[in-house]
């Protein structure tokens, strides 16, 4: 009898802290494609699909504008003015050229053009015709094709991790 | 004995005092510690721990509070409480995606958060403040967070024309205004038009019941081994047939075609070419040969596609604005086929097809390339024997014809056209789970899954479905899903309603003598003329500025010396001079840009002098030839400026040179930081290169390139 009686209460609080705790949030099954705003093909390998994220997908749409006339193999248009420029472009997606160079300095070439960083003056300046922000979005697009993958810069001290 | 019991009791009742208290003690804390456990207090902490860990921590935790935050915004009647877990939504140092969520920052869009909500575009629930409440649907709430694929449909709902920043949602619009959805469906802002599919009143006449019996069956004639075709000449899109495919029974195939094989209800006059030239041109045996390189020479294909097998796969090659031909020759009765190329608005009155000018020569010429070439032989095989229609069948098919909706998009005289056959779809992107039927269909329940599975095949929701087959990519699919769940009917909040940002629509009714000639040779299904028109070419709002008079009538008469590398250009449409000098004339004098002043430029300023200068900027500062051919070198992204003298007025260089996106916006050349000397110097080159002789030889690639970038991003050159 008296233990019974030392039981319930136990029994209620377990009851009322497993109500509070089991409120967990229920996890649906998530689909990659879905939470993504956009997609491109990987150039090098038409079976691997890069997931685009809003930045990226916007800087997509800028790429396929301008930019895709001399720093793709194929057009929307089909010829490329690739091959008959001297120096040849880096192709967009190259991260053996382009992972190399900073956000900065890619803000730097596409804003201010070739020459104002000692490169070829075939590289015109975008800086009054795209936004700095469009810019970035541009450079986010690279960054996300490039193959080999882009590693951003580390950042010191940061046990987490995207999920 | 009264003592002891007493005693005995009062131990009981102490007892049952002390696990009472007990009792009441928890009962009092378990209000307390839910509250400590609570979902949003988790993530608010693990905010401030998450912080720690960044080297912009003080930045970060500046406006921490440990409460729920909220976004009040009462007049779009926004109460949303997203932030309160998603804190470091504004903070531009968490943008990157190694930040785990819920604290990673929102990447820049044209609208402040604090302005406008989140589940404005999101969707959710926002006043929930827990994960499964906010994102998902529950009992109490039916809208679940929008997957971010069809985000795109957010922007829609108050933005009606279209955004450069939401191709999904343009291409879906598109899809649904070119497959005919009004034509059955009523929907937000795409207006059912006057013609839908063409009018069948004389389609007797045309086709045979044979062909109709196939094509009601089957409406593709071209089909690779998979029974399907990749629609995707060189463009990286296609357009899938405009006729679906409806799901006929056999006696149903029977009935429809007896009587479609029946109407000739306008007599369309035979054309009958000069004998003289059947005798002469009839026993030649290049004759189909002839006709096949002046076929090409018109540019059929700009508009028309055709199938073309390479290495094993089949892929359609040319434009959609017509219907695609590679078998038309078996399809068409060869008198309605001469009739309809001399004159194709006697037989139907809104085609879109321009009424070409043609010599005898040419059309038995073409005439007979087409009966010869484009046909096969073996696309009627399968269609059983088909005899005379009967009087019982032709009633079938004439009930048929309203019932399966045929007369939703097709005309037929003395037929009333018929509207909303199909559901209301004006606001089917806010639809709510409980009003969607489902049936016994197994898809999973959510509007999405929903509106997709009517799309690819209707009769899995419901299996008595008038509505017929699509066949669209996945790309496609999901295009036309966005511009669907973008249609969410009138917003429930007033301060909604007043954000709504029209279609812009543009004007353009020319009339007189131009109207005729422009009417004739239907310019604007391909030119865009003040907003009005196609996006395939170039926008000619501002050519009276940009083009000269004489090089305009020349281009006219003879458009293909100009672009002959294209695929999609200009057709050869044999116009007259006396057309040609009309159309330039009102060109000239009617579409001016008022940007472009003549009367700034000073021809004495011009000097050979600075032409030299120009030269040297064009070849070496600029490096203008990166993009631009002048003779035999340079690039294909800009137009061919080898005859740029004898093409662009020096007002209209200098203009551009100042600002091409102020003439043409969106124009792919980027705009410098040139002084006017430098303008001047360049104008002056510019203006020095022409071409004598009539043939500008490899024109521009560029020309096409910069054309159809146009046609990609929306419109403009």
């Amino acid at each position: 009898m008296k233990s019974r009686l030392v039981l319930l209460p136990l029994l209620f609080v377990a009851i009322v802290l497993g109500g509070a705790c089991n409120r967990k949030s229920s996890t649906v099954a998530k689909d990659p494609q879905r939470n993504a705003f956009d997609s491109e093909p990987d150039w090098n390998d038409a079976q691997r699909v890069v997931l685009l994220n809003y930045q990226e997908a916007q800087g997509k749409r800028i790429f396929y504008a301008q930019c895709v006339w001399c720093h793709a193999d194929a057009t929307p248009a089909g010829p490329s003015n690739r091959s008959n420029l001297k120096p040849i472009p880096a192709l967009m997606n190259d991260g053996a050229v382009l992972n190399a160079e900073s956000d900065d300095y890619l803000q730097n070439i596409i804003t201010l053009g070739g020459s104002a960083v000692s490169k070829s003056a075939m590289m015109p300046p975008y800086g009054q015709t795209l936004t700095q922000e469009e810019i970035r979005q541009l450079i986010a697009y690279t960054r996300a094709i490039a193959q080999p993958p882009y590693q951003p810069p580390a950042r010191a001290g940061s046990k987490y991790t995207a999920k | 004995m009264q003592a002891e019991g007493m005693g005995r009791i009062s131990r009981r009742l102490r007892t049952a005092i002390a696990v009472a208290s007990v009792l009441f003690v928890i009962a009092l804390a378990i209000s307390p510690v839910k509250d400590l456990l609570r979902e949003w207090k988790r993530y608010k902490r693990g905010y401030v721990s998450f912080a720690e860990t960044r080297p912009d921590t003080k930045r970060l935790l500046a406006d921490y509070h440990p409460d729920i935050d909220q976004i009040w915004i009462p007049e779009l009647g926004v109460v949303d409480r997203c932030t309160t877990c998603h804190q470091g939504i504004t903070q531009n140092s968490l943008l990157d995606a190694s930040v785990p969520q819920p604290f990673r920052a929102h990447p820049p869009i044209p609208h402040r958060i604090r302005e406008w909500g989140c589940a404005v575009c999101h969707r959710g629930q926002g006043a929930a403040t827990e994960v499964a409440e906010a994102h998902e649907t529950t009992l109490a709430w039916e809208q679940p967070l929008l997957p971010i694929r069809f985000i795109q449909a957010s922007c829609g709902a108050c933005h009606r024309g279209d955004l450069p920043e939401t191709p999904q949602l343009n291409r879906g619009r598109q899809l649904l205004a070119t497959l005919n959805c009004a034509g059955c469906h009523r929907l937000q802002g795409i207006a059912r038009g006057e013609m839908l599919g063409p009018d069948l009143t004389s389609i007797g006449m045309k086709a045979s019941r044979q062909w109709i019996y196939k094509w009601l069956k089957e409406p593709r004639t071209v089909t690779d081994s998979d029974g399907n075709v990749k629609v995707n000449g060189y463009d990286s899109e296609g357009t899938p047939p405009r006729m679906p495919q409806f799901r006929l029974t056999e006696p149903e195939l029977q009935a429809l075609s007896a009587y479609l094989s029946t109407l000739r209800g306008n007599a369309v006059q035979p054309f009958h070419v000069d004998p003289r030239v059947v005798a002469a041109w009839s026993k030649r045996p290049d004759l189909v040969a002839q006709g096949e390189v002046r076929f090409r020479q018109m540019f059929c294909s700009t508009c028309h596609s055709f199938a073309v097998t390479r290495a094993g796969e089949t892929k359609l090659i040319g434009g959609d604005i017509g219907p695609e031909l590679t078998k038309v020759g078996s399809k068409v009765n060869p008198d309605w086929l001469a009739a309809w190329l001399k004159d194709p608005q006697s037989y139907l009155p809104h085609s879109k097809m321009p009424r070409y000018q043609w010599t005898d020569e040419d059309l038995y010429k073409v005439t007979q390339y087409i009966a010869a070439k484009l046909n096969d032989s073996d696309l009627l095989t399968n269609v059983p024997q088909l005899a005379a229609p009967t009087q019982t069948e032709i009633q079938m098919g004439r009930r048929m014809f309203v019932d399966k909706g045929c007369a939703s998009c097709h005309v037929v005289q003395g037929i009333a056209p018929q509207r909303d056959l199909g559901p209301d779809l004006s606001a089917e992107g806010g639809k709510d789970l409980s009003q969607l039927e489902f049936g016994q269909s197994k898809i999973p329940r959510n509007l999405i899954a929903y509106i997709q599975a009517k799309i690819t095949d209707p009769a899995t929701v419901n299996p008595s479905a008038r509505m017929p087959l699509y066949r669209l990519s996945p790309a496609d699919l999901d295009a036309l899903t966005t511009a669907l769940l973008s249609m969410t009917g009138a917003p429930a909040a007033s301060g909604m309603q007043k954000l709504i940002v029209p279609r812009t629509e543009g004007s353009f009714h020319p009339a007189g003598e131009f109207g005729r000639v422009f009417d004739r040779y239907k310019c604007s299904e391909c030119h865009q003329f003040n907003g009005v028109g196609g996006t395939l070419a170039p926008d000619l709002s501002y050519e009276g500025s940009r083009a000269q008079r004489q090089w305009l009538i020349s281009f006219l008469k003879n458009p293909q010396t100009l672009r002959p590398t294209l695929v999609l250009r200009m057709p050869q449409f044999n116009m007259s001079d006396q057309e040609a000098v009309i159309l330039a004339d009102y060109l000239g004098v009617g579409l001016q840009s008022p940007q472009v002043d003549p009367s700034r430029v000073d021809p004495k300023g011009l000097t050979p002098e600075k032409a030299a200068l120009g030269k040297q900027l064009y070849e070496v500062k600029y490096q203008c030839q990166s993009c631009h051919t002048i003779g035999s070198s340079g690039g294909y992204v800009g137009p061919n400026l080898s005859n740029a003298g004898n093409w662009l007025t020096p007002a209209w260089v200098m203009a551009w040179l100042r600002n091409p996106q102020a003439l043409v916006p969106g124009t792919i050349e980027p705009r410098r930081s040139l002084t006017e000397d430098e303008i001047q110097a360049l104008t002056a080159y510019l203006v020095t290169l022409r071409q004598t002789g009539k043939s500008p030889t490899n024109a521009s690639v560029a020309n096409g390139i910069s054309s159809r970038a146009g046609s990609e991003s929306g419109g403009q050159r």
